[in-house]
């Protein structure tokens, strides 16, 4: 084989973890225009030469003002359509939040399993390989035919906790507010030898909450919530407000992927939630950040892509990222 | 042979459904299809589908990826929902025209993003002897369509005839020709009066056998405009040599690095001309083979259009030019597209605008292939 480098590509959702993630690799970005016509046709345009070369494109599941969750997903598309077609070596998906993750099972009569569709999609487009990170259902792994590495937020989680509180203390406990995410919370509560408590909620619509109750002891203790995402933060905000009225001292909240829709951060701000610390598998505003500094916690998790991306490259074994946060 | 007919709407010409719907006597198929609060396409079809013949009816304009990804998990919903055959009804095919060079100062589409900035990167790279790769989509819709579920697909005026090739599963292309040519012949006054005093005009090569066909059925002279694109050094030459020619004109407008320029074929002097084309998009084009139509000095412009995209500030302007040059006598748009705000604006605007009807075309298309007849008929006489 002849020797074929690493090459990067991005698509417009996130373009300050593609510099993070180059930087990290120590190389250029490629070249590459993804354009939004004014008939709001998508034309992607590759300026530099990747024959024959590894090509990564990143790009999340977002939605923005003026292109939205569809527009990314088809950006993401053509993209690896049109990096087959310029006869790369190899295509690989790095998508850190999922397109239509949430979407995995046929929930009511006739509905359709979009995160399924996402992954025929994606493979029928001409995708080799596919990164993500923290899945909303690990199961999504099964709906491609091609290898998926899902990726754990977790190590760089258990290292923010143990950076910024005492774990010794004991006076600090994991929270998970639905029972879905007590796997999680109960790995992580493990590792950091602390107790942990459940919120258990019945939902009746989409998005909105309706009726908590409290399962374990929180009273004059520090909670941390968990979760793997936040969207309209309507149930952290109602978690931290339900740990509050059973005697917690404060609350903050930790989570993988903010999509943080409808004016969440002013949800945040004015709730129970001390913080809200997220990962930036989704960008957040340069405003928002300024407006919301109290707030909000960032955790970068650039390194462990980049590592994967650098190991994946070079064949080596993934599975040390599960556990360890790269250097 | 297979089981009863259903039509199932997206959300981008919920007219063209109805009509459609009403043409073939049953019911829209009732599905619920909703955003989430993240963006993402939310989609549930709420009466049984099961082994039925599902007619899933999606222009592909507006938001086109938004409706693009909603008309695949359509697909997608029916499939699972157990049903016998999804056939694809897009009366107007989505990035059926296959981009050439992204961005150029005129003609082609603008950006809606950061267009500049881009505008002058692209510049850079363009000198820098490495050419760009752009993507060819056609082929990426294609099979994204047949993953999806789709076993049929019905459109209407596709662009490329040879897009139907991308394909694996079969393709029918619908032509509106019976439906604009039975216009021209029974509405237009002047056509009635005098057949020699009309010319059917093609504004660019590409539409030339698509309009010598319309001309040739209705026995009327026709005309092209040939727009060219050559490198500046060039040009000089080219201009003198076509001061010697009187019988062509040149219209020309520099680039960076181009020159573009139009001549027209044909004669027009004094005659009616009625331009023909598939679709209109930001509408430079048309309003320079208008422009060069008026310089020629034909007596009337009537321009037939089968998709009116009219994107960015395309209306805004052809209100515009036409108000300053008087250009355009009527435009005959087909509501492959939903034109009624279009319609609206023109209207206000001063322009004669005509919208005819392609739900005919299609619902009898949908009939014949539920039951399996053959529609060839429709490619010549169209459906009364």
């Amino acid at each position: 084989m002849s020797s074929n480098s690493i090459k990067v590509l991005a698509g417009n959702s996130h373009p300050e973890l593609t510099n993070k993630i180059i930087e990290k690799l120590g190389i250029d970005k490629t070249n590459v225009f993804v354009q939004n016509y004014t008939n709001r046709e998508t034309c992607v345009a590759i300026a530099d030469n990747i024959r024959d070369e590894d090509v990564y494109i990143i790009q999340t599941g977002i939605d923005h003002e003026d292109l939205n969750i569809n527009d990314y997903l088809m950006e993401l598309m053509i993209m690896v359509h049109c990096c087959k077609t310029a006869s790369v070596r190899k295509v690989t998906c790095v998508i850190p939040n999922f397109f239509y993750a949430r979407q995995d099972r046929k929930d009511k009569s006739r509905s359709p399993i979009t995160a399924k569709l996402v992954a025929n999609l994606l493979t029928t487009a001409g995708c080799d390989h596919v990164i993500t990170m923290d899945l909303h259902a690990s199961q999504i792994q099964g709906f491609f035919s091609i290898p998926v590495d899902n990726l754990y937020a977790e190590p760089s989680t258990l290292k923010y906790i143990k950076d910024n509180y005492d774990v010794n203390q004991k006076d600090l406990i994991l929270v998970s507010p639905d029972a879905g995410g007590a796997k999680r919370v109960a790995s992580l509560a493990d590792k950091l030898d602390l107790q942990f408590a459940l919120l258990h909620k019945e939902r009746a619509v989409a998005n909105e909450v309706s009726r908590m109750v409290l399962v374990g002891d929180v009273k004059g203790k520090n909670c941390i919530l968990i979760d793997d995402m936040a969207d309209t933060c309507g149930t952290l905000c109602k978690a931290a407000e339900i740990l509050k009225e059973n005697g917690a001292k404060q609350t903050i909240a930790m989570v993988t992927h903010a999509i943080l829709s409808n004016n969440a951060l002013e949800r945040v701000k004015n709730s129970e939630l001390k913080k809200l610390v997220f990962t930036n598998t989704n960008p957040i505003s340069e405003q928002d950040k300024q407006n919301y500094k109290e707030c909000i916690d960032v955790i970068d998790i650039s390194g462990t892509l980049a590592e994967a991306i650098r190991r994946l490259h070079n064949g080596e074994s993934i599975s040390y990222l599960f556990t360890h946060v790269p250097l | 042979m297979s089981g009863d007919l259903v039509v199932v709407g997206g959300t981008s010409h919920p007219d063209l459904v109805t009509a459609i719907c009403e043409k073939l006597n049953i019911k829209q198929t009732t599905s619920s299809i909703k955003n989430f609060a993240n963006g993402e396409t939310s989609i549930q079809i709420l009466e049984s589908v099961r082994e039925k013949d599902v007619f899933v009816i999606q222009s592909g304009c507006g938001h086109v990826n938004d409706n693009l990804m909603q008309l695949l998990i359509l697909i997608s919903s029916c499939k699972i929902a157990s049903c016998n055959r999804i056939t694809v009804v897009i009366p107007y095919f989505c990035y059926s025209r296959q981009a050439d060079i992204p961005f150029q100062s005129k003609g082609a589409p603008k950006l809606l993003n950061d267009g500049k900035k881009a505008n002058e990167n692209f510049q850079d790279f363009d000198n820098s002897g490495n050419k760009l790769f752009v993507s060819q989509n056609g082929t990426l819709i294609a099979n994204l369509l047949t993953t999806a579920g789709a076993d049929h697909v019905i459109t209407m005026d596709l662009h490329d005839p040879q897009f139907q090739g991308f394909f694996n599963i079969p393709v029918d292309n619908l032509y509106s020709r019976p439906i604009l040519e039975d216009y021209i012949k029974w509405e237009i006054e002047d056509y009635k009066v005098d057949l020699d005093s009309c010319v059917i005009v093609s504004p660019d090569a590409g539409g030339a056998k698509r309009a010598t066909k319309i001309a040739d059925s209705l026995g009327v002279p026709f005309a092209m405009i040939h727009k060219e694109k050559k490198m500046r050094a060039t040009a000089d030459e080219n201009n003198l040599e076509t001061s010697k020619v009187p019988s062509m004109q040149r219209a020309d407008s520099y680039t960076s690095k181009f020159i573009t320029t139009t001549m027209l074929v044909g004669d027009v002097n004094n005659k009616i001309c009625i331009m023909i084309d598939d679709l209109v998009d930001t509408g430079y084009t048309m309003l320079r083979a208008a422009k060069l139509l008026k310089q020629q000095k034909c007596k009337k412009l009537i321009i037939v259009i089968t998709h009116g995209i009219f994107s960015g500030d395309a209306i805004e302007r052809i209100i515009e030019a036409n108000k300053q040059h008087n250009l355009i006598e009527k435009l005959i748009l087909t509501n492959t597209i939903p034109q009624t705000e279009h319609l609206k604006q023109f209207t206000e605007g001063g322009i004669d605008c005509k919208i005819l009807d392609v739900s005919t075309i299609l619902s009898e298309a949908i009939r014949r292939i539920h039951n399996g007849e053959s529609i060839s008929s429709l490619f010549e006489r169209g459906w009364h």
